[in-house]
Order: structure tokens, then sequence, then C-alpha cells
């Protein structure tokens, strides 16, 4: 089935592995500040796609995805800095960012295993206010309890450079990121489970009376959406290279992953990328110059897009064809 | 007459009952839905059930695919127990029902719709590509396979419900009134359909209302009335049963 989807994206497939390859070479031409822009539009990208793996896949949408990225950051922060210490750091830092990615998606991953099996339960709205919730606990944890160095301040070790620049390094890490979460998408999109999710995401009681493991796949999605949205957290966190619960634990990051998805098109893979390059480049390159009115400017705007194309650029583009091919029929 | 084998479609020795009910009965409370029903339904057979307006068809669907609990009596699929089973593990038993009010996936194309039973079907996903392909051909779907089922009408809705059950490749296939509400050519398709789903030898169990349909396409005929078994045998039979024609029109004295 693998094959067969692959055989017939092949274009999109080929589109994908130029374009990641080309975005290879914008640290070299670009200016830094380009870079820095680069970056962000890397970090949206990845992490509309890491939400849509529950949220546009099996259609649970989480308003509180954030506590993912926080609990990346934080977990992974105290491990290199209290376990590994700074002294290792500095000796192995690849080994230490390494070691540091995958206890910051062990972390969420287990979080998310043990949350999920009372707050999958919850449907539609519920979930999401419930996700909403799961956010601010572990937000208000962080900054109360001492320990976890939240209102403090978490100070990351540098990571270094091979002869770059500090932002390219993010970059590069970011842009592995992406490839890295795209391809699992596109694979968990077009297997069994991905099947089963689709139907799932447009009538629950009936996939699970078709035989579709429901509540299995959710858990599953749930879980492998927090760690990738996880990973992420752990690398912004070192590219902000000191992280205190507000500047991980934020709202708008939230929202954002849900707006990608809604601009570009829900459950899609070529949605949540094309709704965060488009939130970007307007929100810093376009609007940045207005900065007192860019919040009103980009909250109109997604309210005409919204009211204009409910199903997003992909599936107002996707439903266009259709229509197309059928009259042409 | 009651109880016997339905004589045989073609010279074919008799298998034992696909299904089976021993004596079930359902009560709601007081209303008495399914009373002390006993009935069989023969492999490679279209089994109709019929009967006035809540004579306890629907009750006798919901008993054999787990939504509802026999308040007595016994369920026997292949000779063992079924009774108390979960919905779930009924079907990837084998026994797939296509609902009269259609439940698509509006969203996802025909295609995918009857990916999906293929893929979470009884045998797991074997031959997936293939078994898609069949079913939608078997059910004339496959011009429409790359529209969204939302975009399909009634009757192909109807049709879509009976390829997706099949797909998942049951031996036994409740349909619940696969004709209400179609017209008379849409009718004779999904007839069609039903009678290439037996020949392919998946055993057909079927609830309708539409005579003509059932008369035409039955091997066998089973009536209910007010929860019990009133006749069976084959449409001829039934079609003259002066106890099944009492049911259904009344009797002169109601009258």
């Amino acid at each position: 089935m693998l094959r067969e989807a692959v055989a017939k994206h092949r274009w999109w497939i080929l589109l994908a592995i130029a374009g990641l390859a080309a975005l290879a070479f914008v640290p070299f031409v670009l200016m830094p500040f380009h870079v820095r822009v680069g970056q962000l539009i890397l970090l949206s990208t990845s992490l509309g796609l890491a939400w849509t793996l529950l949220g546009g896949f099996a259609g649970y949408w989480s308003f509180g995805h954030t506590a993912f990225i926080g609990l990346g950051a934080f977990a992974a922060g105290l491990f290199e800095t209290q376990v590994l210490g700074l002294a290792f750091m500095r000796a192995e830092p690849l080994a230490g960012l390494g070691l540091g990615l995958l206890v910051g998606m062990g972390v969420c991953a287990v979080a998310a295993a043990i949350v999920a099996w009372p707050i999958l339960r919850l449907r539609g709205i519920y979930f999401a206010v419930a996700m909403l919730g799961v956010a601010q606990v572990l937000a208000e944890l962080t900054n109360s309890i001492d320990a976890f160095k939240g209102s403090m301040g978490l100070v990351f070790p540098r990571i270094p450079a091979f002869g770059l620049r500090q932002e390219a390094v993010f970059y590069y890490l970011l842009l592995i990121a992406t490839a890295a979460i795209l391809l699992i998408a596109f694979v968990v999109k077009n297997a069994r489970i991905g099947h089963g999710l689709a139907a799932m995401r447009e009538d629950e009681d009936t996939a699970r009376m078709l035989g579709v493991p429901t509540e299995r796949y959710k858990i599953t999605m749930f879980v492998l959406s927090a760690t990738l949205t996880g990973a992420l957290g752990v690398i912004y966190a070192h590219s902000l290279g000191y992280i205190t619960t507000g500047s991980v634990y934020r709202t708008d990051f939230s929202l954002n992953m849900i707006v990608y998805n809604l601009l570009g098109g829900m459950g899609t893979l070529l949605g949540p990328m094309i709704g965060a390059v488009i939130m970007v480049l307007l929100t810093q390159v376009v609007l940045g110059g207005f900065l007192n009115l860019h919040m009103f400017l980009t909250g109109a705007m997604l309210v005409a897009l919204v009211l204009a194309a409910p199903k997003g650029i992909v599936g107002t583009w996707q439903a266009w064809r259709r229509r197309r091919a059928s009259a042409a029929s | 007459m009651a109880g016997l084998a339905p004589p045989p479609r073609e010279c074919r020795v008799v298998k034992p009952p696909i299904l089976a009910l021993n004596n079930v009965t359902k009560r709601f409370r007081g209303l008495v839905a399914a009373d002390r029903v006993s009935l069989e339904v023969q492999p490679g057979s279209i089994t109709s059930l019929i009967g006035p307006n809540g004579a306890g068809k629907s009750t006798i669907f919901n008993l054999v695919t787990g939504y509802l609990l026999p308040t007595e009596g016994e369920i026997l699929f292949h000779g063992q127990p079924i009774t108390g089973h979960a919905t779930v593990r009924i079907a990837r038993r084998g026994i797939a029902r296509a609902f009269q009010i259609a439940k698509p996936f509006p969203e996802i194309s025909v295609r995918d719709n009857v990916r999906v039973g293929a893929l979470f079907g009884r045998d797991g996903p074997r031959d997936v590509a293939d078994v898609t392909e069949q079913a939608l051909d078997m059910a004339g779907l496959s011009n429409f396979a790359d529209r969204p089922a939302g975009d399909l009408t009634v009757g192909f809705l109807r049709r879509l419900e009976i390829a997706r059950a099949v797909a998942a490749r049951p031996v036994l296939l409740l349909a619940d009134e696969p004709c209400a509400g179609l017209n008379p050519s849409e009718t004779e398709e999904v007839c069609d359909i039903l009678r290439r789903v037996r020949d392919r030898g998946t055993t057909v169990f079927l609830v309708e209302h539409d005579m003509a349909a059932v008369m035409r396409i039955s091997d066998h005929v089973i009536v209910l009335d007010a929860g019990a078994k009133i006749a069976e045998g084959t449409p001829a039979e039934i079609s003259a049963d002066p106890k099944v024609i009492a049911a259904y029109l009344g009797t002169p004295e109601d009258a």
C-alpha cells in the first residue's frame, strides 16, 4: 500500500526532496535575519505537521500542544544541566544534545501515554479544552516548583557550530526535524493506520463497527504527536539558549499549530506547511512594519480566510479540481 | 412447515446452518420485541426476514450483531454460541452489517471508504487493492471510486454500504432494508448486487419491506409478526400462506 502511495505521489515526493535540498543552501546565501525567519518557518511547519498527526489525521484537535514543547524543553534542559552537567556538555556537546533530545521525547511520550487514557475518551471540544488544561497545569507546575527552574530560568549549553554561524546550526537541526516529521506523516497517512484514522475522523462509531481499533490508534497518534512536538521543543529551547516557563509554554504556539492547519487544509500534509509559511511570512515580514496593527490585521485576515475557504487552501484547491474533473466527465 | 430446512436451490447437500437462533426472546420492560424466535439461515442462501412494522425484524438484527443482549435464548454462528459477544468480536468473526441509513465517511473517496472495509475486515489486510476493486466493481461503483462519498445519491450510498461491508469478506452479510426509499430500477440494481454477493459465497440475511424484491431474490423467507415467527418457506409458499396475508392485510373480522 505504501509502494502504491509512493507511486501515486511520486512528483510530490520529488518536489519535497528537491525543496528540502534547496533549503539546505539557504544559510549560505541569505542574511542572518532571513536565516532566522527561515528557522521560524521550519519550526512552524514542523509543529503544524506534528500537530496534524493527531488533530488532522484523527480529528482530535488539541488546543494545548504547547504542553509538549514546554515539557520536552524543560526535561531536556534539566537533564543536560543537572544530570549530565556542564562539564560533560562542554566535552561532548553533540552527544549531550542527542541524549537531551531522547530524554525530552521520552518524557513527552510517557506523559502523553499517561494522559491519553482518560483524556482521549473525550471527543470534540471537550478534548480540546482538556488539552488546554493539561498545558496550563504543566506550565503552573514548572513555574511553582523550584526544582524545575521555570521561574528562575534554565540556561542551555551552547552547541558548537562547525564553523557555521549559530543560527545556521539550528536552521539545519530544524530542517532535519521537518524532513523527518514529514516522512513520518507521509508513512502514517498512507499506511493501514492512516486509512483507519481517516475513517475514525469522519465517524468514529462506524469505524469501530468496521473493525478499526479506534482506541489503540488514538493513543498511538497522541503519543507520536506529543513525542515529535517534544523534540521540536528541545531544539527550540536550545536555539533560545535561555528559557523560562513563559518562553516555551506559549498559548500562541498552541493556537498557531491549529491556525496553520486551518489555513492550509486540515488532514493534509501540504496544508500545515503552506499555512505555516504564509503565516510566518505575513506576520514577520509583510506586517513587520506595522507592529501596532499587525495582530489586528492577522486576525482580520484569518476570519476572512476561514469564512471564504473553510477547508483551507489545499481543501479548496482539491474541491475545485474535483469539480473540474466531474464537469469534464 | 416451520423449522424445516429450505428446499435446495439447486441440487445440494443441506449443510448445517450458518446462523441459528434458538428460542430467542428479547423484552424491553413490558414489550416483547422477540418472542421465542427460532430460525436458521442456510449457508449460501439469501434468507429474508419480513413482517409488518414493529414485528421485531430490526431487533433480531441487533441481537445477532451484539447491539442488544437477548433476555433468553441462544444465538449460534457456525454452531458456536455468540450470544452476548461484543460487536467488534462478532464483526471479526465474519458477520457484517449494511445499514438502512447509510453511514459513509463523506469526506473521503468512495474507494477509500471501501478500502477501510478491506483493511480491517475478517482476514486483516490481505490483497487489499484487489479486494477493494472487486467490491467496487461488484457494487457498480467503479466509475465513482474517486469521488468523495458525500457526493453520492441515496441509491449509490446504499450500494457503497454493501460494498464496504462485502470488502470485509464476511461470511454472513446482514442487509437492513437495502431497498427502502429506492425507485424500481435502483431496487433492481441492489437485488442484482445481493445476488452477486451470494454467488461469491457470502450468505445474505435480509430485512426488507419491498415484497416484490424479497419474492424475487430470496431462497427462503421467514415471517415475523408481533415478535413471533408465524411462517417460513419459499417465496411461493409464503405468498400463498393465509397467516401471512392476515398479518399484512388484517383478517376479515378486523375490517
